[in-house]
C-alpha cells in the first residue's frame, strides 16, 4: 500500500509521458502488477480524453480590455455587463469542472477495469494465422511441450 | 617403549595420508543446480532414443482437451502420432522441418522448423528453478526428480517438471499460465529407452503430396521491415519486464491471409508475438465493431461508419457493427483465448496490430495500445 502510496503521486505525469527513464520504468512495472494502480491509469487516461474532446475554451478577446477598464476605473456599464457575462461564464466552466472531478473521484471501483472494452471473439481465419506463427515460436523455445503444443496446433486446425 | 611410539607415528601417518581422509579435506564437490539439471534433461531431449505412450491436455475454452500420443524420439527428432478430436495425424520434428501428415488426403503440411537460438542465461535471469520434495512421484515406473520454475519477481509458477533420476529425460511436465491455472501437461505412460528407431518414420511418406513454404523465417532489421511492409513498422514503448527482442521477420500465412510484420520477443521461456499491418479497405471479419457503449466517441475512421443491422456474416462478433463494411473503428479490440496463449487484436490509427502471448487481456491492451 505504501509502494502504491508513492507511485500515485507520479502517476498523472506517467499517463501525460512527462515521467523519463527509470521512474518511468518503476512506475510501469508497477501499474503491471497492481491491479488499483492500474485502474487509476485507465481513470486517468479516460479523464484526459473527456478533457481533449472538450477542448480548450479560448479567453474572449474582450476579458482582459475590460479588466484593464474595471482597474482603471474608466469601464463603462457595458464594460460591466460584459465583465458580469464573462463570470457567469467562468463560473459555469469552473462548476463543469468541478462535476466532472466529482464524477471521476466517486466512480464505482470497477467502473476504470471496464475501460478499455474488448471483446471476447471466436477465432478467426486472420487469429488462426496468428496463433499458428506464435506457436511455431514456442515449440522451439526451453521446455516446450511438444505433445501439448501439437495437440493445440491441430485444435486451432479445427476450429479457425 | 620405542617400539609402540614408532607403531603409534605410522599409524597416525597413515590415517593422514589415507584417501578417505584427503577426501574429507578436499572441498565437496559442486552438487549441480536445479537450472543445470533442467538443461541436463534439454540436452538428454537431443541424446536419448526412446519409444513411449503418452497422454497430454491442453485447456480451451475453459475444458480439458485430452489426447494420448504415441511418442518416438531419435536424438534430437520427434514423431508424434495422435488419435483425438475424432481423427488420427502426426506431427514430426525433424530438426528442420514441422511435418503436420494428414493421412485422410496423404498430404504433408510442411513448415520450416524456426531457427532461433534462445540465450538460457536470459531463463535464469527471469526464473528461479529448484527442486521439490511436494509432487515426486514415479512416472511410467521410473522415479523421477521434480523441479518447479516460478518468476524470479512476482507470479505463479510457470512449469512444473518430472525429471527421470536415470537420463534426466522429461516424464511428465505441467505448464502454468501468467494467473497460475493449469493450461497444458504431458506425461508419459510408458517409455522404454534406447530402441532403436525406423529413420523413416522421421520423413514424408512416399507418394504423399507435400505443401507448404520452404524457406525460414529471415530475421530482418526494423528499417529492412518497415521498407518490405511500405509502412512504418513500430516497435512497442510497452513490454512486460524481463522481455528482450528475438527477432523481425515478414510474416506470411498462407492464401488470402496477406502479410504482416511480426516482432517476436522472448523472456527465456515465454514469447512474446507483436503483429501490424496496414488496415486494408474492409478490415475486419463481419460483424466486427466497435466495443458496446463506445459508438462516436472515439470515431475517427474515414470510411462510412459500421452499420447498425443485423449483420450479414457469420454473427461470431457480437458488437454493433452490423454489416461489417468500412473500417472498424479506430480503438476496437477483440480478443481470442486458446487457453494459456491470448491474441489481442487493436484497429490502432493506421495500423491493425496483434499481439499473442501468454499475458493477461490487461497487459495484451498495455502493449497494443503503446505502439505508437
Amino acid at each position: 500500500m505504501a509502494r502504491c502510496d508513492r507511485v500515485r503521486t507520479t502517476l498523472a505525469d506517467f499517463v501525460e509521458g512527462s515521467l523519463r527513464g527509470r521512474a518511468s520504468a518503476r512506475v510501469e512495472a508497477h501499474v503491471r502488477d497492481c491491479a488499483d494502480c492500474r485502474a487509476e491509469v485507465a481513470a486517468l487516461e479516460r479523464t484526459g480524453e473527456l478533457l481533449r474532446e472538450t477542448g480548450a475554451i479560448p479567453a474572449p478577446s474582450r476579458l482582459w480590455g475590460s479588466i484593464q477598464a474595471e482597474i482603471a476605473g474608466t469601464g463603462s456599464a457595458t464594460a460591466i455587463r460584459s465583465l458580469r457575462v464573462l463570470w457567469r461564464g467562468a463560473v459555469a466552466a469552473a462548476a463543469l469542472a468541478a462535476a466532472l472531478i466529482a464524477v471521476w473521484m466517486v466512480r464505482p471501483p470497477e467502473a476504470p477495469m471496464a475501460v478499455p472494452t474488448v471483446q471476447q471473439v471466436q477465432i478467426d481465419a486472420e487469429f488462426q494465422s496468428t496463433f499458428e506463427g506464435h506457436l511455431s515460436a514456442i515449440w522451439v523455445t526451453p521446455l516446450a511441450d511438444e505433445a501439448a503444443l501439437g495437440l493445440q496446433m491441430a485444435a486451432l486446425g479445427e476450429d479457425g | 617403549m620405542r617400539p609402540a611410539l614408532c607403531g603409534l607415528t605410522a599409524l597416525l601417518a597413515l590415517v593422514l595420508v589415507s584417501p578417505a581422509s584427503a577426501a574429507a579435506r578436499a572441498p565437496a564437490p559442486a552438487q549441480p543446480s536445479a537450472w543445470d539439471k533442467v538443461w541436463r534433461s534439454e540436452e538428454a531431449a537431443k541424446q536419448v532414443s526412446a519409444v513411449g505412450r503418452a497422454q497430454t491436455m491442453i485447456v480451451l475454452d475453459g475444458g480439458e482437451v485430452q489426447a494420448v500420443a504415441q511418442v518416438h524420439a531419435e536424438r534430437g527428432k520427434l514423431r508424434l502420432d495422435y488419435d483425438a478430436l475424432h481423427r488420427k495425424w502426426s506431427l514430426i520434428d525433424d530438426g528442420e522441418r514441422l511435418v503436420h501428415l494428414d493421412p485422410r488426403r496423404r498430404r504433408a503440411m510442411i513448415t520450416p522448423r524456426p531457427g532461433f537460438v534462445l540465450d538460457r542465461s536470459l531463463a535464469e535471469r527471469n526464473y528461479v528453478a529448484f527442486v521439490t520434495e511436494e509432487a515426486s512421484a514415479v512416472i511410467a515406473g521410473r522415479p523421477t526428480e521434480v523441479i518447479d520454475i516460478v518468476p524470479r519477481g512476482e507470479g505463479p509458477r510457470v512449469w512444473r517438471l518430472w525429471l527421470d533420476k536415470e537420463t534426466g529425460f522429461v516424464l511428465k511436465r505441467e505448464r502454468h499460465s501468467v494467473t497460475g491455472r493449469r493450461i497444458s501437461g504431458t506425461e508419459y505412460l510408458e517409455i522404454e529407452f534406447n530402441v532403436p528407431t525406423d529413420s523413416d518414420l522421421f520423413g514424408v511418406p512416399k507418394g504423399w503430396e507435400s505443401v507448404g513454404p520452404s524457406e525460414r523465417q529471415q530475421d530482418l532489421s526494423l528499417e529492412e521491415l518497415s521498407r518490405r511492409m511500405g509502412f512504418d513498422v513500430l516497435s512497442p514503448h510497452n513490454l512486460p519486464s524481463g522481455y528482450v527482442p528475438w527477432g523481425r521477420y515478414e510474416s506470411r500465412r498462407g492464401p488470402g491471409h496477406g502479410t504482416m510484420a511480426e516482432l517476436r520477443y522472448t523472456d527465456g521461456l515465454r514469447v512474446l508475438s507483436i503483429l501490424q499491418r496496414e488496415p486494408r479497405a474492409a478490415a475486419g471479419p463481419p460483424g466486427e465493431g466497435p466495443p458496446p457503449g463506445r459508438l462516436g466517441r472515439e470515431r475517427h475512421g474515414r470510411g462510412p461508419a459500421p452499420g447498425r443491422g443485423p449483420g450479414l456474416g457469420r454473427g461470431r462478433e457480437p458488437g454493433r457493427g452490423g454489416r461489417g463494411f468500412g473500417p472498424p473503428e479506430f480503438g476496437a479490440m477483440s480478443v481470442v483465448d486458446r487457453g494459456g496463449q491470448k491474441a489481442l487484436r487493436y484497429f490502432g490509427r493506421n495500423r491493425v496490430i496483434f499481439v499473442v502471448g501468454d499475458l493477461t487481456v490487461d497487459q495484451l491492451t498495455w502493449i497494443a495500445k503503446g505502439i505508437r
